[in-house]
């Protein structure tokens, strides 16, 4: 479980998270929303201890992880995946050598091995002869599919942390990447994707959190969500009908999932 | 709130180029990287270091024909090359292009690498960022900086004697007699020492604005050009104080 209390980050002189508590069970499918800068991808940062918190806790697990070392972090990393935004591919090793970066990393595989393992798991999101392309030859979607294998080629995680994995993609490649985050959550494992495109977050999640400037303005399930009064939620929500705000959103996302 | 900033990027920066060099001699090694970068550093800025050591060489002889003539000195053009590209033009010149050059091309690189979450990833992957990109760039700038240097005196004092041969008539025997007359302990390892400091404060500058880059593209053109503009003010503030120390340690009366 992950749990944060009254955790408060600033970039410098500026606050991005005021006083955030909440917590969220391995297993749960939960999307953050919220507009750019408004601490999305800082709490998926917290979570995986690539920051720390200027005060408050952050639990995994019930252990504190703020304060820990490099070294003591290493374990609690392995318990999730995550993908950042855009795939955050090496640009200088090619798609083969960015899934195996892990497998060389943590295990000690002879070549052959690493090779079959690649094959697989490229072969899942089919990509199989794409092995030996450089990352700058890849699509947007592609690179978010060699993004995912890579970031469970070596560990099995316990939950997924996607930071926007469908930005930037066209519906047909969106669709491709919300499908396989759908099919890697089969055995019971949840996520958190952070996103602003709320159509992904209503297929792909069962709970919401919104944040506003840092804070957590809503924290529900999607009823609780489109019904909402909250000015911004209702500009979010515009997205999935432009014309009418509202209950008929619904339609749109449960059509999909 | 501004010194506070100061006196914890400077603490970072120490912290940085200290873990950097401690990584030399500790596990993991990343030698395919520190190849890579080899590659880039030295072969990469080998033509440029070229060139521009040649006609240094050639301008500087030419600059010295003129003055010396005017007071019947022409034939020590020679000593005062190999005394000046030796002990203080090669080194720093060549420490300067390498900054231009390798220094903007490591902030940019970590830069872009920050910013693209990739140092991130690696730090997921229990990859510590310093030893993985700080030192290779740390060991490459020390073993090709002083490289360079070599390259770039050897071609500096050649492009001299062209100048002092060719264009103020002077005998070639006489010039390399000259140039062999400075080769001495005490020039050699003032020339020597500087491109190990030099390198060493190239590839810890940059690094540390490379990975403190902040802010998008604009961002990483602030790093880039203050990863250049710090090297270039160190590399000068550093020559004169090794010189200062050189020189009295060298027993040179000044």
């Amino acid at each position: 479980m992950i749990e944060f209390q009254n955790v408060l980050f600033s970039y410098g002189a500026r606050e991005v998270l005021r006083d955030v508590s909440f917590s969220i069970d391995f297993h749960e499918k939960v999307a953050i929303l919220g507009g750019s800068g408004d601490g999305k991808t800082t709490i998926l940062k917290l979570i995986m201890g690539l920051l720390r918190p200027d005060s408050g806790k952050i639990l995994i697990d019930g252990e504190d992880i703020s304060s820990k070392t490099e070294d003591e972090l290493r374990e609690i990393r392995m318990k999730f995946s995550i993908v950042f935004q855009e795939g955050a591919l090496f640009d200088s090793l090619n798609v083969k050598e960015n899934v195996a970066f892990g497998l060389r990393e943590y295990r000690n595989l002879s070549e052959e091995e690493v090779d079959r393992k690649v094959r697989t798991l490229l072969k899942r999101v089919d990509l199989q002869d794409a092995m030996e392309l450089m990352p700058e030859e890849l699509s947007g979607g592609m690179h978010r599919r060699v993004a995912i294998m890579r970031s469970l080629a070596a560990i099995e995680p316990k939950m997924f942390l996607y930071d926007e994995p469908t930005t930037g993609l066209d519906p047909v490649n969106a669709d491709i990447i919300c499908k396989l985050i759908l099919d890697l959550s089969k055995e019971g494992k949840g996520f958190i994707i952070v996103t602003h495109k709320i159509f992904d977050a209503f297929k792909l999640s069962h709970r919401y959190m919104f944040l506003k400037n840092g804070t957590i303005i809503f924290d529900g399930q999607k009823e609780k969500l489109i019904y909402s009064s909250v000015p911004e939620i209702q500009v979010f929500l515009s997205e999935l009908n432009p014309r009418s705000k509202g209950p008929s959103a619904i339609d749109l996302g449960e059509k999909n999932v | 709130m501004k010194i506070k900033e100061w006196i914890s990027d400077f603490q970072d920066f120490y912290l940085l180029s200290g873990r950097g060099l401690l990584g030399l001699v500790r596990k993991p090694f990343y030698s395919k990287d520190t190849i890579e970068q080899m590659d880039y550093a030295g072969t990469g800025s080998f033509i440029i270091i070229l060139l521009v050591s040649l006609f240094i060489g050639m301008a500087l002889s030419l600059q010295l024909s003129a003055e010396l003539s005017g007071m019947g000195l022409k034939m020590y053009i020679g000593r005062v090359v190999g005394v000046s590209i030796i002990r203080e033009i090669g080194p720093v010149m060549t420490a300067l292009v390498f900054a231009g050059r390798v220094g903007s091309g490591m902030a940019s690189e970590l830069g872009s690498m920050i910013l693209g979450h990739q140092v991130d990833t690696l730090r997921v992957f229990g990859v510590d960022p310093v030893k993985k990109l700080v030192t290779p760039r740390i060991l490459s700038s020390l073993i090709m900086l002083p490289a360079l240097t070599l390259v770039g005196d050897a071609v500096s004092i050649l492009g001299g004697y062209y100048i002092a041969v060719f264009v103020s008539l002077q005998s070639g025997p006489f010039y390399w007699s000259s140039i062999q007359g400075v080769l001495n302990f005490e020039n050699v390892l003032s020339g020597s020492i500087k491109p190990f400091i030099f390198g060493y404060l190239i590839a810890c500058i940059s690094c540390y604005m490379g990975l403190s880059t902040k802010g998008g593209a604009m961002g990483l053109r602030r790093a880039t050009t203050k990863a250049v503009v710090a090297s270039f003010i160190m590399i000068i503030v550093a020559d004169f104080i090794l010189t200062r120390i050189l020189l009295y340690v060298l027993g040179f009366s000044v």
